[in-house]
């Protein structure tokens, strides 16, 4: 993103996620200072050099780490591993941060009482087909953590319809049947009617600093990792 | 390389002219599939690890569609829509590219595309004979395009499905034994468990299933009592009658004596098969002797494609028969075969594969069972030309 031997660190350009990393920086001792245009999508931080930071969204950021247009960023682990799978070497975490926790799961119509595991889940699908000739439809926006879930349990009768909000809502709406997506409180999941299956926990998310793996080794960044670390 | 060069391009077309002919001759119309498919009977049919490898798009008016990743089901659509009676017989071969997603290696490229010479039987034939015939077409056709040096794997999925039959269980055990088979390490555990005799660990639902068993009622009744005390609707294309079914079945489960040690000694035995196809005749038969039923039919009909592979003058003692050969391959349910050979780095190589699929015309729309076998030679591999990628 500019044509100095600075490092770019992505950090969330809205949202709790931004506000969450800023004061978890101010603690650090680390003061975000915005540069350049009005607009304001770059900025340094002061009392660090060697780093521009570049202001996107989190969902962004995962994929501007796997690009390569950012070195450094912070996301939630379950936009980061959505993009760049776990045995994907170009980025890796650095740091958990602590914040923005947030489950990935699989949830289904808590009117299926008969439904307990993923194993019931496969066969439920299964079931589903020969009723209705299609497919158990999983509605999600992690099309990727979805499928090597589903892979690793040994699910295959399903169908994802990728959904861009109140996924929650899609089983009562008919639109999928089940549904994988975070929860926090697990309150919104209640009101919806759903249960999580009792090993439908995908990913335990939280907000990350994750690296590309040539920034990994670069003294600037162990820097920021341990004062970060401290600021936890 | 963005393209063919020239002299690949030529190899290419000398390869389909030698092979075409040989699948022609055997009364397959060449045909030319569309290369631009509805996505919906691929996505229906193969599941998300085939989705996450096809090129999905949206036409302008709106239509789900997709560059077809093979060729078989192109083939079929084609048959359905052009063939007055699917369950006639009817023989097609085609040959061009395949589309499929596979990442290469840091930096690299990807491979997207592959190209394929293949043929398709439908309609109800002689099982044993066309099973025979698609592989005598496959090597014929491999002679025709001058390779050589390669190895036969041979593999009949209908064998693991006629033995659990032969075996004693309930037929919702044989289904999850059936859907786990593709899973080497998930099968095991679920055999183990059905033959443990101990009660399987409490889930969320063991509490469930013991007020069930106590209220005496009859499983709809229960359920429907349950859910009106949850002030739950039934939603998402579920029944009552179905989870209700479930349920009974699970508590079915708690008193159903298990599997014995002979009958998972059955299934150990015949999954440790992997010999020459004759060899793995006398020990089919063996288990065959323990079994009967069922069973003994599926070993009758190995022992007929056999029979008909020597006739079409094939060299068994070249083959390798693996009891477990197949597992990955999903659709396909009897019959199956695979031709590899030493690629050019060293590794093993698929140039050709096939094998039985009975059940994929019915399901994406015959309307009737029409039986179905076929192959698909990997033309781009045998040009040097797209190192991975492109399973038959």
């Amino acid at each position: 993103m500019n044509g100095s031997s600075n490092l770019t660190l992505a950090l969330p350009s809205k949202g709790r996620l931004r506000e969450a990393a800023e004061a978890m920086f101010a603690r650090a001792g680390f003061e975000i200072v915005k540069t350049g245009s009005a607009r304001g999508y770059q900025g340094e931080i002061k009392g660090l050099n060697g780093i521009d930071v570049a202001f996107l969204s989190a969902s962004e950021i995962a994929k501007a780490l796997k690009d390569g247009t950012v070195d450094l960023g912070v996301t939630g682990e379950d936009l980061l591993r959505e993009t760049i799978a776990p045995d994907n070497p170009v980025a890796d975490v650095v740091l958990r941060l602590g914040f923005g926790p947030a489950d990935v799961i699989v949830a289904v119509p808590e009117s299926w009482l008969d439904v307990a595991a993923v194993a019931d889940l496969d066969q439920v699908a299964g079931e589903f087909y020969a009723t209705h000739g299609h497919r158990l439809r999983v509605a999600t926006k992690y099309l990727e953590l979805t499928r090597r879930f589903f892979a690793e349990h040994g699910m295959t009768g399903y169908r994802i319809v990728e959904s861009l909000g109140a996924t929650e809502g899609a089983p009562a709406a008919g639109s999928a049947e089940i549904i994988v997506d975070i929860t926090t409180t697990g309150s919104t999941l209640k009101a919806n009617r759903l249960k999580v299956l009792e090993d439908g926990l995908i990913l335990r998310s939280e907000a990350v600093l994750a690296a590309r793996r040539q920034a990994m080794a670069k003294p600037v960044v162990a820097n920021l990792r341990q004062r970060l670390e401290l600021a936890i | 390389m963005p393209g063919k060069s020239s002299d690949q391009r030529r190899a290419l077309d000398a390869l389909n002219a030698a092979m075409v002919p040989v699948l022609e001759a055997a009364g397959a119309e060449f045909i030319d599939p569309d290369i631009i498919q509805p996505a919906d009977v691929f996505l229906e049919r193969s599941g998300e690890h085939i989705r996450s490898r096809t090129y999905l798009f949206t036409s302008p008016d709106g239509e789900e569609l997709c560059l077809r990743p093979d060729l078989t089901v192109p083939a079929c659509r084609y048959h359905l829509e052009s063939a007055t009676d699917p369950a006639q017989p009817a023989r097609y071969c085609y040959a061009g590219k395949a589309f499929r997603h596979t990442p290469g290696e840091a930096g690299r490229t990807p491979v997207r595309e592959f190209d394929q010479v293949g043929l398709e039987i439908f309609g109800a034939g002689n099982t044993a004979h066309d099973d025979a015939e698609v592989l005598a077409l496959t090597l014929a056709a491999l002679k025709a395009a001058g390779v050589s040096g390669y190895r036969i794997e041979i593999g009949d999925l209908g064998l693991f499905d006629a033995l659990l039959h032969s075996i004693d269980m309930p037929e919702r055990w044989r289904n999850r034994l059936k859907r786990q088979f593709w899973r080497p390490r998930a099968f095991r555990d679920l055999l183990r468990q059905l033959s443990a005799g101990k009660r399987k660990a409490r889930t969320a639902i063991s509490g469930l299933l013991d007020e069930m068993e106590d209220s005496g009622l009859e499983p709809v009744a229960f359920v429907e009592q349950h859910l009106e005390a949850l002030d739950l609707q039934m939603i998402a294309g579920r029944t009552v009658e179905q989870v209700a079914g479930r349920l009974a079945e699970k508590l079915l489960d708690r008193s159903q004596p298990p599997l014995t040690a002979e009958q998972t000694g059955l299934i150990d035995d015949y999954l440790a098969i992997r010999c020459a196809p004759e060899d793995a005749t006398a020990r089919l038969r063996g288990i065959a002797g323990r079994t009967g039923g069922v069973f003994a039919g599926a070993v009758d009909l190995f022992e007929a494609r056999l029979q008909a592979m020597r006739e079409a003058g094939l060299d068994l003692a070249a083959m390798e028969f693996a009891a477990v050969f197949g597992r990955s391959l999903e659709y396909y349910t009897g019959f199956v075969f695979q031709i590899e050979r030493d690629g050019p780095d060293g590794a093993s190589q698929n140039i050709a594969g096939g094998g039985r699929y009975d059940t994929m015309l019915a399901d994406i729309g015959a309307g009737q069972h029409v039986p179905a076998v076929g192959l698909a030679i990997q033309a781009s591999r045998l040009i040097g030309d797209g190192g991975s990628g492109g399973e038959a």
